[in-house]
């Protein structure tokens, strides 16, 4: 099976999408089999316009009218990865947002469904790795997809405000799915020590990236992590990259 | 109290009445909506209020599609019996439906009864 991960947060712009592109990246870089999907299908990212454009959308798998693999497309070549590198978006057009915005616990019971399968068939398709960028907070595009993943890795910027929002959706969304979790701090500031582990659970905390301008700035037009493999923002996701291997092998 | 107040008053509680009875029939046409057995839906979010052993046998279903309690009970690493009782408990709870091919009997994820 492939190795499925969800990029989770509870609150929005923590970082999620950044993250989620560039450890696709990374895996695609050394040559792993990778899906990337947004499956934020209420506030799409289209991955900041950042990679090549797509016919099909995400939307499709939920809705059951197209397999994944018709879906995704390989930017493997575009972004000059040693191993394929398939990327499914979201359909950004507002009418696509509001249908899926009024979707009701049918459609998203079935959706689910179709979430299960797709995991399957990348499977099949000989995907290594699957990274699920979802939205924030709990709702049903979130949560759809952190029950399909194997592993969540729940971006947060560090403070003890979140921490205490943390523990709670660790205790109340991902144990109760059974899922295994890692939390990466990001934004982290030399002002705000507070870290995000949580003392009730004590989570691994995977890495600890700090905010810098780079990110926010270069990260609309490039892929930090093939175009400066060496940056301080690079290396902490090649390093997170190798931690989740020693994890999961 | 001259009769000006009074009758505005009087306004103002008729409104507040008015309010409240809004709210009761919002309030009675959601009854009927789980009467007509929407609530029966097995969404992610109801999966999260069940207890733990169902929650398990149900996120395998999930995965499996379709399966006999024999194929859940390997997937959970629990014993036949044991599986089937807890995947009869979710078809009582209107969230897995049961089909019977031939000899076997197949489970999956109910479709629900609403809408
Ligand atoms: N380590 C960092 N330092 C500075 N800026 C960062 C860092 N990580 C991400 N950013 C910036 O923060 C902003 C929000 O990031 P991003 O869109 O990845 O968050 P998100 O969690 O996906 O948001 P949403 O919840 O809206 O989906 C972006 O402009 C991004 O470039
Ligand atoms: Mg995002």
């Amino acid at each position: 099976m492939a190795l499925t991960i969800a990029i989770h947060s509870y609150k929005g712009g923590s970082g999620k999408t950044s993250f989620a592109i560039n450890l696709a990246s990374a895996y695609a870089s050394v040559g792993k089999s990778v899906c990337l999907l947004d499956v934020d299908l209420k506030a799409p990212s289209s991955f900041n316009y950042l990679l090549p454009e797509s016919k099909h959308w995400v939307n499709d798998i939920f809705e059951g009218r197209y397999g994944v693999m018709d879906v995704v497309k390989d930017v493997s070549k575009e972004m000059g990865t040693k191993g394929a590198f398939y990327i499914g978006y979201s359909n950004p057009d507002i009418l696509a947002v509001r249908e899926v915005s009024s979707k009701d616990r049918k459609w998203q019971s079935k959706a689910l469904k179709l979430l299960m399968a797709a995991k399957k068939d990348l499977s099949n398709a000989g995907i290594d790795v699957v990274i699920l960028d979802t939205g924030a907070g709990v709702d049903f595009t979130s949560v759809n997809a952190i029950a399909v993943a194997d592993h969540v890795i729940s971006v947060g910027r560090p403070g003890v405000s979140r921490q205490r929002l943390m523990e709670q959706i660790i205790g109340g969304v991902y144990m109760p799915l059974d899922k295994d979790c890692y939390i990466i701090e990001n934004m982290c500031h030399s002002d705000n020590p507070t870290d995000l582990s949580g003392k009730k659970f004590d989570l691994p905390v995977l890495a600890s990236i700090p905010c810098m301008c780079d990110v926010a700035v270069r990260g609309d037009n490039e892929v930090l992590v093939l175009t400066e493999p060496y940056h301080i923002f690079s290396k902490k996701i090649y390093d997170i990259m190798e931690s989740l291997d020693k994890i999961t092998s | 109290m001259t009769d000006n107040s009074s009758t505005e008053e009087m306004i103002r509680l008729l409104r507040e009445i008015s309010g409240k009875l809004d709210r009761i029939l919002i309030q009675g046409s959601a009854d009927k909506e789980s009467d007509d057995g929407i609530l029966d839906v097995l969404d992610v979010m109801t999966l999260l209020t069940l207890p733990d052993h169902l929650r398990t046998t149900a996120t395998a279903l999930f995965e499996l599609g379709s399966a006999t309690a024999d194929e859940l009970a390997e997937k959970t690493n629990k014993e036949r019996a044991v599986e089937s009782n807890y995947l009869n408990q979710l078809v009582r709870m209107g969230h897995v439906a049961k089909n019977r091919n031939g000899r076997k009997v197949y489970f999956s994820i109910g479709e629900g009864l609403g809408k």
